[in-house]
């Protein structure tokens, strides 16, 4: 169902929500970039319409909205195990298509990958609702269209700015929150239907292009940082930290942070042994991971990249994750294997 | 609601040294395991870490732990009576139940020992059934050998070789040598109807595999077990993801016509 | 010949050169930024009146050498959107901007680029420069002032009376730390090894920290973001003949607000001290004679010192001095 706002009357709808919903969306942070005198684009909590940043793209997504940095999974006392409490409260994100697609992908991983559930995970992510902002424009290094996720059909609400005035197309749940405020109208969500750039994804990827020589160059370049991996709306990956209290060491927690298989140490073993010690190495993990592993894993119809662009916007090293693909492309459709290396 | 991170207290009702850094605890549990499936062990405070069950009974479970580090360091200091924590059984074990009509080798080197352990025992329990079975195992030296009374009740049941990498003691009267030298020679008598399990080191269970093969063992007959670095075991934390397998889901054991595929 | 007063006409930011009656003027460009508009009076003056050429001094300015001293009411006359655009306009007072620069003995203030181009800078130091160009010209005593974004010190602040260095407090999120080590890593090759690693998260050593902002621009996740600016003050160091040393940290962890009040005060400083038998003494010289204790009560006269900000308590100004025998 559409409905049409003011300011005003939108930031009603927002004030009301905010009784039973937390609601998170893009906004900018005053000199909280990481240079001096520039401004961090993330998501955070909005209280009016205002707040949010319409035009530009957030440096990372909203995944750490459901899927904190740092969670804690339990404290222990010298005999007990308890739970953290989470607030009661449920969430509402205001995202863009890309990270909605990006959500789902992360349900496959947490909720779907083996026969058990993660609940922590599951928790947060159940209280989520959806309020899909409309991309008017898309950014020079986005290739939603090419993932496929430039689209979501399933939202609790989807937003156009324009100007002054709000169009929403609201699904039942929401309903009587939004036509208490709005006039109703028609409204049919617009999705991007072509980016700047579009990749080409092969199907099959054989087993030969692990050692094709493409990959070398990233051992030069890629430092290893793992920015493109937190900043990766479906990157899921983490690592247990137990932790003692300094003030008393029989009691600590248990939690899981982020981790990044660009970063050193993701495959450590005690014994010393690791795998991927090269970067290119770890480029060619990640990438296909992306862009066939999880596809293949899960025999969905769409990769686990949602082409946000995110990975090539934040590499210090300026690596573009695309240029990549496009790399791999070449080199799987050529016959030519004089790239392989012996 | 079903929380799998949340371990369970297993209480340690013995503890056995093997070696000066291999120990063998044994937790009083009910929880029903199979021979290659692993536990998440913890001591909260310090931390947890994937550990195979060497061997199991009706109530009990028992892990052999080699102190490597952190929390495997804390873990050796634990006396009989007192705690540790366990979630699990996690992956996949041996398929033994399918091996019943089948000749058995086995080729582990050091700790690798402990993962089939459970498979040796229940053969003399006679629990699991075989057409034969051989131990072929590997150490670097006579002080690493694990399960030294254990190796001398299987060499009543089934056919034992033992060799060590080398030998500082000068009185050593078994084999020296690597383990591959031992997989030369074993004897194969049906090739067709031959199982293999190798686990250990991944330099030995590369080399022990190649042996296997030119042996004329087809791939579909081995299995090997694969040791990655694991935090959840429960296809989560994405460590142990080699292409779109998990180790932790689709292993730690895996045939070797799907392992040979598995390319870090 | 023309009569010259030497003195006038060094005031006048013109130079006594090796040749007779030819001198050769030095353009003011306050923390070594400048619209490029200004070229075409550089260039028409040089091109007119000089040989053609234009030297880039250290300090950041411009000199156009070859210049009659004849010239010189007429090159006023020109350079006076100069005096306007990056004087008058940024608040320093010129009473006749058409008879050109009214004092040459404060240096023109240099600056590295700063935060508007330099990721590792600190703050924007074109914008600081002309803050105090505002408070310290026109003055005939001899001080050099320089700015750098960040303790690289691109700008060699140490080589200056007073040298400013940006400092930023990093703030830790230890719930955004994903314990990657990429700070401390990096602190303890780049910085001071101020990092340390407990219990999974990040610990700051802040006697240890010198603001860099290293850690910020190294954290993936943003765990480190900016937190306040603040400026380190580096004072007394020198080139020369007698003594040449570098500037020794005097404050650290202070604001603006603490900087200007000091720079400003250096120059009360001078006056009640200078040795006015001399022809110019540097500033230099006369905190060696006065020691730095005297100085201190100076400059830090109605200074607010914030609760993070440090004041040096000793200075260890060696220098060298050029006793050969000593190393030859
Ligand atoms: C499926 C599986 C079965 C295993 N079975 C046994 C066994 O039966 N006996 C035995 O002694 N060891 C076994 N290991 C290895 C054992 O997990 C490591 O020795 C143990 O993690 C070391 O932990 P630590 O804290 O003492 O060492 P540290 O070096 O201090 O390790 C710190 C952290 O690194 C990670 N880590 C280090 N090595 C490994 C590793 N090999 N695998 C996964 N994570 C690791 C863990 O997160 C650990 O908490 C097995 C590993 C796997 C994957
Ligand atoms: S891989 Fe890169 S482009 Fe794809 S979803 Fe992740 S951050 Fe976005
Ligand atoms: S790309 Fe790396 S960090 Fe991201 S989900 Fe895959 S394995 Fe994990
Ligand atoms: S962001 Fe760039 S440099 Fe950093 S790990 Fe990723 S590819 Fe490498
Ligand atoms: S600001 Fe510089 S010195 Fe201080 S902790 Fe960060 S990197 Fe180290
Ligand atoms: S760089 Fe950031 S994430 Fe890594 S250890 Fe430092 S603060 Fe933590
Ligand atoms: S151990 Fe976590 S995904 Fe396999």
């Amino acid at each position: 169902m559409g409905y049409s706002f003011n300011i005003s009357t939108f930031n009603n709808v927002l004030r009301e929500l905010s009784a039973d919903y937390i609601i998170y969306a893009p906004v900018k942070i005053f000199n909280k970039g990481v240079f001096s005198d520039t401004d961090l684009v993330t998501y955070g909590q909005i209280k009016t319409l205002e707040d949010i940043e319409f035009e530009e793209k957030s440096h990372f997504s909203s995944k750490e909205i459901f899927f904190p940095i740092t969670q804690t999974l339990f404290y222990f006392t010298e005999d007990a195990f308890s739970l953290p409490k989470i607030s009661p409260k449920k969430i509402i994100i205001f995202c863009r298509p890309c990270d909605a697609n990006g959500i789902q992908r992360l349900d496959q991983i947490f909720l779907k990958n083996g026969d058990l559930m993660d609940n922590y995970y599951n928790e947060l992510r159940k209280k989520v609702h959806l309020f899909v902002l409309e991309c008017k424009y898309s950014f020079d290094t986005c290739f939603c269209v090419s993932m496929g996720a430039n689209k979501v059909d399933r939202y609790s609400a989807f937003i156009r700015r324009a100007g002054d005035t709000v169009l929403c197309d609201v699904s039942v749940d929401f309903e009587d929150r939004f036509s208490k405020y709005g006039t109703y109208v028609n409204m049919t969500p617009v999705f991007i239907e072509s980016n700047d750039i579009k990749v080409d994804i092969p199907e099959k990827i054989p087993k030969s292009i692990f050692y094709h020589k493409l990959w070398d160059e990233y051992s030069e370049r890629c430092i290893a940082c793992g920015r493109c991996n937190v900043v990766c709306p479906t990157c899921s990956c983490f690592t247990m930290q137990d932790i003692f209290y300094e003030d008393n060491p029989y009691c600590g927690e248990r939690r899981r942070v982020w981790a990044s298989c660009m970063i050193d140490g993701f495959t450590d073993m005690a014994g010393g042994n690791s795998f991927r010690k090269n970067k290119g190495e770890r480029m060619r993990f990640r990438l296909l991971h992306k862009i066939h592993d999880f596809k293949q894993k899960f025999g969905s119809n769409h990769h686990m990249c949602v082409g946000c662009g995110r990975c090539s916007d934040v590499c210090p090293e300026n690596i573009s994750f695309t240029a990549c693909i496009q790399k791999l492309n070449q080199a799987v459709q050529s016959s030519d294997q004089r790239g392989l290396k012996s | 609601m079903n929380n799998p991170y949340l371990p369970v207290k297993a209480k340690i009702i013995n503890v056995k040294p093997q070696t000066e850094i291999d120990y063998t605890f044994r937790l009083e549990t009910a929880i029903k395991v199979a021979s290659g499936q692993f536990f998440e062990v913890s001591i909260p405070n310090v931390g947890e870490a994937p550990i195979s069950v060497s061997d199991f009974g009706d109530d009990w479970i028992e892990m052999t732990i080699r102190n490597v580090g952190k929390l495997t360091n804390v873990i050796h200091k634990l006396k009989p009576g007192s705690h540790l924590f366990i979630r699990g059984p996690y992956g996949n074990g041996f398929p033994i139940q399918q091996m019943s009509d089948k000749d058995l080798i086995i080729a582990v080197g050091g700790t690798g020992l402990a993962p089939v352990k459970s498979i040796l025992s229940q053969y003399c329990k006679k629990t699991i059934h075989l057409k034969s079975l051989t131990l072929l195992t590997g150490f670097k030296s006579p002080a690493d050998i694990l399960f030294r009374e254990e190796i001398e009740e299987w060499r009543k049941e089934f056919c034992v070789e033992l060799t060590v990498d080398k030998d500082d003691t000068k009185n050593w009267t078994g084999n020296i040598g690597l383990i591959t030298g031992l997989i030369s020679k074993v004897s194969i008598s049906d090739i067709t109807n031959t199982q293999v399990i190798t686990v250990g080191p991944p330099i030995m269970m590369k080399f022990s595999v190649i042996e296997f093969l030119n042996r004329k063992i087809a791939k579909e007959n081995i299995w090997v077990s694969f040791e990655r670095k694991m935090c959840c075991g429960i296809g989560k934390c994405g460590h142990c993801k080699i292409d779109n397998t998990y180790i932790c889901l689709d292993g730690p054991v895996f045939n070797y016509y799907v392992a040979q595929n598995l390319i870090d | 010949m023309l009569d010259i007063n030497n003195k006038k006409l060094i005031k006048n930011g013109y130079r006594i050169t090796n040749k007779r009656q030819i001198t050769a003027l030095r353009i003011r460009v306050p923390g070594g930024s400048l619209d490029v508009k200004y070229f075409d009076i550089i260039k028409d003056i040089a091109q007119k009146y000089g040989n053609g050429k234009v030297h880039i001094t250290t300090r950041q300015g411009f000199e156009i050498p070859g210049i009659p001293m004849a010239k010189i009411s007429e090159i006023n006359e020109i350079i006076h959107p100069i005096l306007i655009g990056m004087e008058s306009e940024i608040g320093v007072s010129i009473h006749n901007p058409k008879t050109g620069y009214p004092a040459a003995g404060t240096r023109n203030i240099s600056a590295c680029i700063g935060n508007n181009v330099c990721p590792f800078a600190n703050y924007n130091t074109t914008e600081l420069s002309k803050k105090i160009e505002k408070l310290i010209y026109p003055h005939d005593f001899h001080v050099k002032i320089a700015l750098t974004g960040c303790p690289n010190d691109c700008i060699k602040a140490h080589m200056q009376d007073i040298g400013v260095i940006g400092m930023v407090l990093p703030m830790y999120d230890s719930n955004r730390c994903i314990g990657c080590q990429a700070c401390v890593k990096n602190c303890q090759k780049v910085a001071t090894g101020a990092l340390t690693i407990v219990n999974y998260k990040v610990k700051r050593d802040h006697l240890r920290c010198i603001g860099c902002g290293e850690c910020i621009l190294k954290c993936p996740v943003l765990a480190w973001t900016r937190g306040e600016k603040y400026y380190r003050m580096v004072v007394m160091g020198r080139t020369g003949k007698k003594n040449p040393r570098i500037a020794q940290t005097f404050m650290e962890w202070v604001d603006e607000t603490a900087i200007l009040k000091v720079i400003e005060n250096l120059y009360h400083y001078i006056d009640q001290f200078i040795d006015r038998s001399l022809p110019k003494e540097h500033v230099g010289y006369i905190v060696d004679r006065t020691g730095i204790q005297v100085f201190k009560d100076y400059v830090l006269k109605d200074v607010y010192i914030g609760s993070l900000s440090k004041i040096a308590n000793y200075m260890s100004f060696s220098g060298y001095g050029h006793e050969k025998s000593n190393y030859f």
